[in-house]
């Protein structure tokens, strides 16, 4: 690599680098005005020109005739070079008119060209799709994916998943090796629980860190049920890139051990002005319903089992009652364009998405502006994004809907002869459970950021990034007041407040000399988090037809047992030093090294600040000479090690707190009367000691590339060692006001090991014809090691007669993510549940659970084909696990043989054993655990390219395309229950649950027909 | 360059953590602070005494109460009740560790409060330090009773030491000895007074020989601690201050405060959102004793044993022991034909509950209750199923009660409603207002006469027990026994404590704990101690050695 890499996105990916300083006006009087007035080739190469005895000069364009600033210019077989400028003017002296001179720059095919006798040497440099797609954006600037020395993986808007999407992890889902997307449940805008390269931690900080054009978001939630990051139009984006191992997230210090994914929204280009409209309607089924018994096989089965049929004669289908057809619209408006020194783009987009659950609904309004401004001949560059979104969430009473429907005796009927929901005695009929309960969230989400920069002597540029993440959302939970039945109204009422603010500084200094290069990084950054949430709620409401939520001043009845109001409030603050130097030799020996060292509130007054290194190197084998003669047209190796944190855990931890309150577990009594005095408490207590969570991350990786570059991959090893891993645990002297607190548990480690393998083969035949395969798969296992805990059991039952009974545990030599249970052997004479005598005890206790398999998969696996034939294009994707389990607690809680005995519907699950008793506990055991694995065919887009010239339309329409997607269109597994994609979470003591099914949302199948115009 | 260095100057922080929600020093006014410091020690009674936490270990372990799986669909909780009734604990049981946890929070709040209030000049700072200590002391003996250890430590920063045996019975005893002059007479049963010292230490000398020795194959009851129980217990008596109810229910009224009974007890207030769980706990989810509140009902818990009920059939023989003994039974609703009653006069029936139940009546959970015909007045009928899917079923108490399908369903096992259902409970679990007895003044003569028979003294010990019974004059009264053996004073401790949380303890003292009764077969003595909960011997186990496990667990 001969260019200074800092100027090279500028055309195609826009502006995430190397721009100038917003306040250049006041640095401006510092610099001398002569170093302003020379060019940029100048002060390098002067020395050289003067023993040179030709000098030529030229323009570089870009295939619409664009000038190209930045363009790598060498002569061939010397160090002698030049680098385009601002108007891609340049000018070089050469040995010869034989001198034969490079131009390269990224995105473009590398041009050669023969001085002669001319002075003029410009040229005109084609686009080139497959250079193009080697950009990647890695922390604090970008980089040619041939030069980058870590583990990292870039998806382009062309690639992402089609159809209904509602926050931007799905557009990722199966594109990458090693990263597992696991979505909560089916429900419009559900959480995702995105891993990167295992399980790190014991907590819920395990999620990555996300950057949005260089604007660190906070993890916290922002209020409702719905994934935090579904304020992102996903057709605003540009690409993701996932930086997995620690050479490169190391530059995210304390938040780099779950990986980072940088999101690109998209840019204008200069000169290039297009409007974009895109619209779809999708229709959406469930995909799948539990088979529980049909009226009639339910008369049969209560009698067969010996139980008591209560039969009102009915036939009902309560999935049937609760669910319904969905649709789904969306529109999309995008313009962009610019001139030489503006570039514009933006965006409104609009979703309103019913979810397959009656009353389930999801509305998103998002607008967006990017601009990139130039200034001072281009030495000043200022980029600003802002992003305003609204969504509005309604929710249906999930669980306790689902529940119900699963269970309802399908011989009554849904509704009364009035045509009215019926009422029974012994069961809310789910239509009136979506008729009498609201949940509705109103989340506003403002994210912006400035970030100018300034190219202060040639090479060194420096930057400011100033950005505001702010969001607000209020929640109202109501239950409707009701005669028939009868039902007091409440509401409840949470307000959230969510402000992220984040100012950065740092230097970049890009150098080629010779045949060495050198980019340094080093900045300082600033952030500040501040998260608020409040709650009210009051209750009985008498049946006046007004809804709780519109005048909460009709409840009658607030006092400090009942409905107390609660809320917290927490500031996390971080400040960071970061540096980085990139350093290459002949383009073939590349070095990295990074550091961070971060400071954060959260940690204790002994460990303020954490330093964060890491070392890599790569060598480019393919360029070596001794490889030519090889067909092989990409060979690189790279090596890394480093280190990251995790600080992802509750505030305050470090200080211990008393608390003056008056409550029933704090206030007694003292005197015979009905004062109650505040009692003062230790509700926590102080680990000054605290501090964030290392991993230590190795990784070797090999991306090679055959075929002319038609067939690519990329093979990564990993070893990441999770240390100081954070968790609440019991104090070890039991005299102590609280009786958990946050420790770095010593010695404990959680290993995640890997290998990563992708692979990817294009094929052009001719001009009508391409077709592309690939695929990815992940091997990977996590185990606990050395940890001073026996078991420490999460994932707490859910349901009636499961109260307290836990799900997971971990120990010792096992995954994160472990079942914890008695392994079910059958049924005994007695018809009672036989469970193996695990400790060889001769008894039946809690003693014989087993560590019985682990909700975490050990293999992860993606294809996907893509095939066109002039105007139409046919691409098919396909992602899959296995080696994981599933907890299936919705079967536990609902389908055993005494509930089918009273007239309570079940699956055959249920029936299996014929002599098992009517009072046979449904305990947790591996009765209940299924096999996980599974494939889907995720995602089929059928599509067509109109040629506007063709239909007539050239004048007004420069593309015009049709498309149909299906979206889960089938699932292969063993798995009964919806599917098998869920996680429900239930954390016990922070400790989180992994791989448990409790009356989850179903997912949807789904058709979305689009249409997409330009202009 | 300057300007630079300037914004990276304004940026900078020193990253102390800025804390907006919570206050580190708890904002009491000068006034609350000797107070404030005290009450978080006691406040953490209520939430032990639940039905799911003290009293699951002190009776369902035992012969007097059962929990089986309702109907294969309430109280599985994944077989912790089952597993504590046939002594299958281990060390991974919820509940032991929700006790261990409570027990042990008690007696650290109690250390900071004596800690803090040693700073705090006046006599009443020395009052409610006295009482911190003396809850020290009653947290340590129920952490002896149940797991066999206890901590001692005198500053919140130390490490504390672990006692067993006899060296934490001679702890607790001499803490309550230092407080004994100390604390006052007049502060009412909340609150530890000396009625509540002494009753405490009789308590303690009466098991201390189980405590010493805890796997003993017969306890060395010696004269002198026996002596001791004679001597504390009489000062109860001779203070003049207590006096036995005549009534035996109103010792468990949401009014019982001031009644003269209770020596020690759990100060439990509607407003403080004190639990109804034992008026609750027992009762049919079908049973709705408030004509105010049409969601306060009942949730099908445990039921006595049949064994348990054998005992009283076994000493009144022909007669119905609702006729002989008021501590039994009290009838507070009379059903003729056609009932109609209105909502002031509704009152359920209290003590041990058989046979078919009649009540408010209601088509299902929350709707509203029948009105007769007048329109205001209740409709009271036989009690079904409504809220199950088999509505036709009558809420008819059966006297078996076990874990198979027969012994399990919703209406097995006669119930208890000893406590009062509290009249503000809105949803029956809440609110509740009655103190709940730690000890009182019968368990003085009943503790006394125990001591005395144990130094042989069967016509003392008679002459105790009959005084208890001969007191209960409201209604029927008690026929006066005839002669006493310990097998007897065992029985009639089953009469007059069933369900106030004493059962394990005595079983223990009596050596039946390894016997036989319903669903129960286990005979290990080494069950007569809990396991100490995983989750605590983990905590500890950066010091080896240090908190060592019960035996055979």
């Amino acid at each position: 690599m001969k260019k200074n890499y800092l100027y090279f996105v500028k055309r195609k990916l826009g502006t995430r680098l190397c721009f100038q300083f917003f306040l250049a006006a006041l640095i401006l009087g510092s610099i001398p005005q002569n170093v302003l007035a020379e060019t940029p080739t100048t002060s390098l190469l002067s020395a050289v020109e003067l023993i040179q005895s030709r000098v030529v000069s030229g323009t570089v364009t870009d295939d619409t005739g664009s000038a190209l600033p930045g363009v790598n210019i060498l002569e061939k077989g010397t160090t002698n070079g030049t680098v385009s400028d601002t108007n891609g003017k340049f000018r070089i002296s050469v040995a010869s008119s034989e001198s034969v001179l490079v131009f390269s720059f990224v995105g473009t095919v590398t041009q050669q060209v023969t001085v002669g006798s001319r002075d003029d040497v410009s040229v005109q440099l084609a686009s080139d799709a497959q250079t193009l797609s080697e950009i990647v954006v890695v922390g604090y600037g970008t980089q040619e994916k041939k030069d980058v020395t870590g583990s990292v993986a870039s998806v382009k808007s062309d690639d992402f998943n089609k159809g209904i999407i509602n926050s931007p992890e799905q557009l990722l889902q199966g594109k990458v090796s090693g990263v597992n997307i696991t979505s909560a449940s089916g429900e419009p805008g559900s959480a995702q629980r995105i891993t990167i390269r295992g399980v790190g931690s014991m907590r819920a900080g395990v999620t990555p860190l996300f950057v949005v054009d260089g604007m660190i978001l906070d993890n916290s939630g922002t209020g409702g049920a719905i994934n935090p990051l579904s304020f992102l139009n996903p057709q605003d984006i540009e690409t993701m890139d996932v930086l997995k191992d620690a050479s490169a997230t190391a530059i995210y210090g304390t938040r780099g051990a779950n990986g980072v994914i940088l999101i690109t929204t998209k840019k204008g280009k200069s000169g290039k002005s297009t409007i974009n409209y895109s619209s779809s309607i999708g229709i959406s089924k469930a995909a799948n319903k539990i088979d529980v018994f049909g009226a009639d096989e339910f008369r049969k089965k209560v009698v067969e089992v010996g139980g008591v049929l209560t039969d009102l004669g009915s036939a009902t289908n309560w999935q049937d009652e609760i669910m319904r057809t969905a649709y789904t619209q969306n529109h999309n408006l995008g313009f962009s364009g610019g001139t030489d020194n503006l570039t514009y783009f933006a965006s409104l987009g609009l979703q309103d998405q019913d979810g397959i659950l009656k009353n389930s609904n999801l509305k998103r309004y998002t607008g967006r502006v990017n601009l990139h401004q130039k200034g001072l001949g281009g030495r000043l560059q200022i980029d600003f994004n802002m992003n305003a979104t609204n969504t509005v969430s309604t929710r249906p009473p999930i669980e306790s809907l689902l529940g119900t429907a699963l269970s309802l005796n399908p011989t009554y009927p849904a509704y009364d002869q009035d045509g009215k929901p019926s009422v029974f005695g012994d069961a809310f009929n789910p239509l009136l459970q979506l008729k009498l309960y609201d949940d509705i969230t109103n989340t506003t989400r403002i994210i912006g950021n400035i970030s100018p920069s300034f190219e202060i002597i040639k090479g060194l540029v420096y930057k400011l990034n100033f950005g505001i993440d702010n969001s607000s959302s209020d929640r109202d939970i109501q239950n409707k007041p009701s005669t028939t039945p009868f039902q007091i109204g409440d509401l409840n009422s949470y307000f959230t407040n969510n402000r992220n603010k984040m100012i950065e500084n740092y230097l970049t200094y890009a150098l080629t000399k010779g045949e060495h290069n050198i980019n340094v990084l080093a900045g300082h950054s600033y952030q500040r988090i501040f998260v608020q949430s409040r709650h009210w709620g009051i209750t009985k409401f008498a049946d006046t037809g007004i809804e709780p939520r519109y005048n909460p001043g009709l409840g009658q009845q607030l006092n400090l047992v009942d409905n107390p109001p609660s809320g917290g409030t927490a500031v996390t603050e971080l400040q960071s030093f970061f540096g980085r130097i990139n350093y290459s030799f002949r383009d073939r020996y590349l070095f990295t090294a990074t550091v961070r060292s971060d400071g954060s509130s959260r940690f204790g007054g002994n460990n303020k600040y954490g330093t964060f290194p890491s070392f890599s190197a790569g060598w480019r084998l393919s360029d070596e000479p001794f490889m030519e003669s090889l067909p092989v047209s990409n060979l690189k190796l790279r090596a890394g090690w480093g280190q990251t944190g995790n600080q992802e855990f509750p505030g305050k931890q470090t200080q211990a707190v008393v608390t003056s309150s008056l409550s029933g577990s704090t206030s007694y009594p003292l005197d015979n009367g009905t004062t109650y005095i505040p009692g003062i408490a230790y509700s926590r207590l102080a680990n000054p000691s605290l501090q964030w969570e290392t991993s230590t991350q190795s990784n070797i990786g090999v991306d090679f590339g055959f075929l002319s570059g038609a067939l690519t991959g990329t093979i990564d090893y990993f070893n990441k060692v999770s240390t100081n891993v954070l968790a609440s645990v019991t104090v070890p002297d039991p005299i102590n006001v609280v009786p958990e607190y946050y420790v770095n548990v010593k010695n404990m480690k959680i290993i995640n090991k890997g290998l990563e393998l992708a692979l990817d083969y294009k094929l052009n035949v001719g001009n009508d014809f391409k077709f592309g395969v690939g695929a990815n798969i992940t091997f990977i296992s996590n185990t606990v090691k050395d940890a001073p805990f026996k078991l420490l059991t999460t994932g707490s039952a859910s349901g009636s007669g499961l109260t307290s009974a836990t799900i997971n545990g971990y120990v010792n030599g096992e995954p994160i993510g472990t079942f914890y249970m008695k392994d079910f052997i059958g049924i005994d004479a007695n018809g009672l549940s036989k469970f193996r005598d695990a400790n060889n005890d001769n008894q039946d206790t809690a003693d014989d659970r087993i560590a019985a398999g682990s909700a975490l998969p050990n293999k992860l696996f993606n294809f996907y084909t893509s095939a066109g034939y002039k105007g139409f294009d046919l691409s098919i994707s396909l992602n899959g696990v296995s080696g994981n389990k599933i907890y299936n607690n919705t079967a536990n809680t609902n389908f055993y043989k005494a509930h089918l005995a009273k007239s309570l519907n079940t699956t055959s699950i249920a029936t299996e054993f014929p002599n098992e008793s009517l009072t046979n506990p449904a305990a947790v055991s591996t009765r209940y655990l299924e096999d996980g694995s599974f494939l889907r065919l995720n995602n089929a887009t059928l599509g067509y390219n109109f040629n506007p010239t063709m239909i007539g339309m050239a004048k007004w329409i420069t593309a015009l395309r049709l498309s149909v997607t299906g979206q889960n269109l089938f699932v292969i597994t063993k798995y009964t229950g919806y599917d098998p994609e869920v996680n429900t979470d239930r954390t016990v003591n922070s400790v989180t649950s992994f791989g448990i099914d409790y009356n989850s949302y179903p997912k949807p199948r789904t058709l979305v027909i689009g249409l997409n115009v330009s202009f | 360059m300057l300007l630079f260095i300037g914004i990276m100057l304004v940026n900078c922080t020193d990253l102390q953590e800025e804390v907006l929600d919570e206050s580190f020093t708890g904002g009491a006014t000068a006034d609350q602070i000797a107070p404030g410091t005290l009450v978080p020690a006691y406040a953490v009674l209520p939430g032990l005494f639940q039905h799911t936490n003290y009293f699951a270990l002190q009776q369902i372990s035992t012969d007097e109460a059962i929990l089986p799986y309702r109907g294969g669909t309430d109280w599985g909780d994944n077989g912790i009740y089952i597993d504590m009734h046939r002594h299958t604990y281990t060390p991974a049981h919820v509940r032991l560790k929700d006790a261990w946890n409570a027990i042990s929070q008690g007696q650290a709040r109690a250390l900071v409060a004596i800690q803090e209030l040693a700073s705090i000049p006046g006599e009443t700072a020395q009052l409610y330090q006295a009482e911190a200590r003396g809850l020290r002391a009653y947290y340590s003996m129920l952490m002896l009773d149940l797991f066999g250890v206890i901590f001692v430590k005198e500053k919140a920063s130390d490490v504390s030491a672990v006692l067993r045996g006899n060296e934490a019975v001679e702890y607790i005893k001499n803490e309550l000895l230092a407080i004994e002059p100390i604390v006052s007479n007049s502060v009412g049963p909340g609150r530890i007074s000396q009625g509540a010292v002494w009753g405490l230490l009789s308590r303690l000398y009466l098991n201390a020989p189980v405590y010493r020795d805890p796997y003993a194959t017969s306890f060395d009851f010696t004269a002198a601690d026996m002596d001791k129980v004679i001597e504390y217990t009489t000062k109860i008596i001779s203070s003049g201050q207590y006096q036995l109810s005549p009534e035996y229910f109103e010792i468990f009224d949401d009014e019982n405060h001031t009644n003269k009974e209770l020596i020690f007890a759990v100060d439990q207030r509607a407003e403080l959102n004190g639990h109804n769980r034992m008026a609750y706990f027992s009762l049919s989810g079908d049973q709705f004793p408030l004509p105010a509140f049409n969601r306060a009902n009942g949730t099908d818990g445990p039921g006595i044993t049949s064994d348990f009920y054998q005992s009283w059939v076994q000493a009144y023989g022909a007669d119905d022991p609702a006729d002989m003994d008021p501590r039994f039974f009290k009838k507070n609703l009379n059903i003729p034909a056609d009932s109609c009653i209105s909502g002031a006069n509704f009152e359920i029936n209290r003590g041990i509950l058989r046979g078919q139940q009649y009540g408010l009546l209601t088509t299902a959970n929350g709707q509203p209750f029948t009105l007769c015909a007048d329109g205001v007045s209740f409709k009271i009928g036989k009690l079904h199923n409504i809220t199950r899917a088999d509505k036709t079923k009558l809420v008819n108490f059966t006297e078996m009660i076990d874990f198979t399908t027969e012994g399990s369903g919703y209406s097995t096992g006669y119930r208890v409603e000893k406590y009062e259902f509290s009249k503000k409970s809105d949803t029956g679990r809440n609110k509740g207002d009655a103190d709940i007895i730690i000890v009182r003044y019968a368990d003085a003569y009943l503790m006394r006469a125990e001591a005395k028979l144990r130094k042989n003294d069967a016509a003392g010990a008679l002459a105790d027990v009959n005084t208890v019974r001969a007191a209960r004059t409201a209604r029927v009264v008690p026929p006066a026994l005839s002669t006493m053996t310990l097998d007897i004073l065992y029985r009639e401790r089953g009469f007059e404590f069933y369900w106030e949380m004493l059962r394990r303890t005595d079983m223990i003292r009596f050596g039946k704990y390894e016997g036989t009764w319903t669903e129960k077969t286990d005979s290990d003595v080494k069950k007569r101690l809990f396991p100490i909960p995983q989750s605590a011997i983990d905590g500890a186990s950066g010091t080896p050695g240090y908190l060592v496990q019960n035996e055979s667990y």
